[in-house]
């Protein structure tokens, strides 16, 4: 375990910065969920960090961290559901096809 | 809401409750009339004058038993009966009642109002006997004398002007009551939207004392108003501004220049409607609402002076245009605006009791004059041209008769009513130092001899140029109608004298000596003795002179009896006299003035004002409608549909906070 703060954002940021190009790249709707995971599970890891390494939040990170991902399962099940959903009338995974709401 | 109660002016005990019920009856049988008419008119067919006819009769007595308590009983003293019947306006310390009064002055008035009202209904059974709209005629005829009655029994200025816009309204539905002619229906527009523009006087007139005193009942405004002048609480021009305005409204309603040029074109009405509307009574409101009000005119000399000088030069300028009118009904309208003006004079040199004198002279032989034209017209089958009559003496004489009665009553021939009530009015304008008025007035009289008697002549006397196919039918109008000229011109022949001799010490002069008394005081005219061998016979002989003269020159030209008209000679002083012949007969171009003033010049300014309404002001509403729209619609093209697109502006603006938030921090 590094015993540096500066070593766990850097990899918390690169990872939400690689969950914010597959959310806004990929056009498959799984695979923009699984972004969304991804970039939930950066900022978890540098919550947890932030609990660890400041004095004054004493080891409060890990419960913030479990309330993330409890809210994280409750989201994927939503928005599974929706895609599902969507699927069933579209008969296509791709985003690009869900456009039937612009103007 | 106390109905029916004494107003708390009144000496307490002296309103009887029959003394109620008989000023109450006076606006209600004329409204019943009116509702029942108009409801089941149109079924009794030829009797639809029935009902009407029978609530005006009874109006008449009503009103002839209170002018009786009045005037010769003075049941109700100097102050004179007032009834309060129904609180209209309670607003705080300011409230307007429905509330009537009787003094002598509304007694004068009921006088002619109740009396040529219900000749004009009786003549009406024979003159509209054919109309298939006569049961209209009647209704509209009750709600006129309703609205009329109302308004010289107002006691105070906002029901005054409540009537005084009913009256309007019955002469506009009765000017046009056969709308069907385009002329006419014009006329009655005219006549409507000419009194609109008196009456944006009238209006700011009654604003402007509200504002000033916070009343408009008549007893309080005549008192507080000249008590705010003395206190200096308001200035003198103040005064002359209220007077001023509701002069304006007058000179409306009373036909006077320039407004005048709605009377003639009314003419267009039924000619029992020219006899009783604008002749006898409606057109005198104007006069009425000065003389009500002379209490504060007293205040305001300069605006008396004014009431003068339009009164005058009406009267001179509507006697030269009736000189050469051809519609006898023109002739007798242009008369009418003459002697209206005379009204107006008398009443802008201070000469009140002159004026409601010549008002009720005024009224019985005008109102004879008509009904005579009105039975003519009838007499030659609706011909109205005085050039397509003549030599109808012997065939209609009775009707001959009393406009012959009627004529030398206006003319100011002695002993008839005309004579008294004219000699009155001019010989108090030389006397309260008005010479010029007496000497214009003069000169009127002498014109107002001429015209009359040419219209007699053309219409009577000389050979006959009637349509040679209507010729054999002439035929003299039925009982109905020359019951009515009889009596009229009885009323023409001796009412001045009955009232108003002795000269200025009459009996019309004792009645309503205590309504015009504390104006008069005011202007300082102590009333001198009469001297019929000094100054006043002096102009006695003057005015009755020159009556004479008038009609005089009116049988050289025109014929009178067995007298022959001199056609030549006419023709020859036309001739002499071509541009003054075309300017009289042109109506001094008034129509043509007012057309190139209002029409084309307030044409072109309403156009002008129109662009800018278009193009300014919905240009600047459209504009600010059409850039939201559009910006909405550029704005639109943002909204793709596609979620990833939403999600990079979210991820591009949380970027920008998080850079912004960094450069802050950091520096």
């Amino acid at each position: 375990m590094s015993q540096s703060l500066d070593a766990y954002l850097i990899l918390s940021g690169l990872l939400f910065a690689i969950g914010t190009f597959g959310f806004l790249a990929r056009r498959n709707a799984i695979a923009m969920l699984m972004s969304i995971e991804l970039m939930l599970n950066a900022v978890n890891l540098s919550i947890v960090a932030f609990g660890a390494f400041v004095p004054s939040l004493a080891g409060d990170g890990a419960l913030i961290a479990l309330f993330v991902m409890a809210v994280a399962a409750a989201e994927a099940t939503v928005g599974l559901a929706i895609v599902i959903a969507i699927y069933r009338n579209k008969r296509t995974p791709l985003v690009d096809e869900y456009a039937s709401m612009r103007e | 809401m106390p109905f029916f109660t004494a107003a708390p002016e009144a000496v307490p005990g002296a309103v009887s409750a029959t003394d109620q019920a008989l000023v109450l009856s006076l606006i209600v049988l004329p409204l019943i009339g009116f509702g029942l008419t108009a409801l089941i008119g149109r079924r009794l067919g030829g009797r639809a004058w029935i009902i009407a006819v029978a609530a005006i009769v009874l109006t008449w007595l009503a009103a002839m038993v209170l002018v009786y308590q009045t005037l010769f009983v003075g049941a109700f003293g100097e102050a004179g009966l007032h009834v309060l019947v129904y609180e209209w306006i309670p607003a705080g310390a300011f409230t307007v009642d429905i509330a009537f009064g009787v003094d002598a002055l509304t007694a004068v008035m009921l006088i002619v109002v109740a009396t040529v009202g219900m000749l004009v209904h009786i003549y009406s059974i024979g003159y509209m006997a054919h109309d298939p709209g006569r049961w209209r005629f009647f209704a509209y005829l009750n709600l006129f004398m309703f609205s009329m009655l109302l308004l010289v029994l107002a006691d105070n200025f906002l029901l005054l002007f409540v009537a005084w816009e009913l009256v309007g309204l019955c002469s506009y539905l009765l000017v046009g009551f056969w709308y069907r002619r385009r002329s006419a229906a014009l006329a009655a527009k005219k006549a409507f939207l000419v009194n609109r523009v008196g009456d944006v006087g009238f209006t700011l007139g009654i604003v402007a004392i509200w504002t000033t005193v916070g009343t408009l009942d008549f007893g309080q405004v005549f008192q507080l108003l000249p008590e705010a002048l003395a206190t200096g609480a308001i200035e003198q021009w103040h005064m002359i501004g209220i007077c001023l305005l509701l002069f304006a409204g007058a000179m409306g309603k009373s036909a006077q220049f320039p407004l005048h040029v709605w009377l003639p074109d009314a003419m267009e009405g039924p000619t029992p409607v020219s006899a009783l509307i604008h002749a006898a009574t409606m057109v005198n409101a104007g006069v009425y609402l000065v003389a009500r009000s002379n209490p504060l005119f007293a205040q305001a000399p300069e605006a008396l002076v004014v009431v003068a000088a339009v009164g005058i030069f009406t009267a001179i300028m509507a006697a030269s245009i009736a000189f050469t009118q051809t519609d006898i009904k023109r002739v007798l309208a242009y008369s009418t605006l003459s002697q209206l003006g005379y009204m107006f004079a008398a009443l802008g040199v201070g000469a009140f009791i002159p004026a409601i004198f010549h008002l009720l002279t005024h009224g019985f032989f005008k109102g004879l004059l008509f009904l005579g034209s009105g039975s003519v017209i009838h007499a030659v089958h609706d011909e109205q041209d005085m050039d397509r009559m003549g030599g109808l003496r012997k065939r209609i004489a009775i009707t001959h008769l009393t406009m012959l009665v009627g004529s030398l009553a206006i003319a100011g021939i002695p002993p008839l009513a005309g004579f008294f009530s004219k000699d009155e009015i001019l010989a108090e304008s030389f006397k309260l130092g008005f010479a010029w008025v007496w000497f214009i007035g003069i000169v009127v009289a002498l014109m107002t001899g001429f015209y009359m008697f040419r219209l007699m002549g053309k219409t009577f006397y000389g050979p006959s140029h009637v349509d040679p196919e209507v010729e054999p039918r002439i035929h003299e109008s039925p009982r109905s109608m020359t019951v009515p000229l009889v009596v009229l011109a009885v009323a023409s022949a001796v009412v001045g004298l009955a009232l108003g001799f002795p000269f200025e010490n009459g009996i019309l002069h004792g009645w309503l000596e205590p309504v015009f008394h504390g104006a008069e005081e005011t202007l300082g005219h102590a009333g001198g003795d009469y001297q019929l061998f000094g100054i006043d016979g002096t102009l006695l002989l003057i005015s009755t002179g020159v009556s004479v003269a008038g009609v005089l020159l009116g049988w050289r030209f025109f014929g009178f009896l067995s007298r022959r008209p001199q056609p030549e000679a006419v023709e020859r002083l036309t001739q002499r006299l071509r541009p003054a012949y075309a300017f009289s007969k042109g109506k001094w171009y008034f129509d043509e003035l007012n057309d190139l003033l209002f029409v084309r010049l307030g044409g072109l300014v309403a156009r002008a004002l129109w662009w800018f309404d278009v193009h300014i002001i919905d240009g600047t509403v459209n504009g600010i409608a059409n850039l939201t729209r559009s910006s909405g619609g550029g704005l639109r093209q943002i909204q793709t549909g596609h979620v990833q697109n939403y999600a990079l502006g979210i991820a591009a603006g949380l970027l920008i906070i998080a850079l912004g938030y960094l450069v802050v921090v950091t520096r």
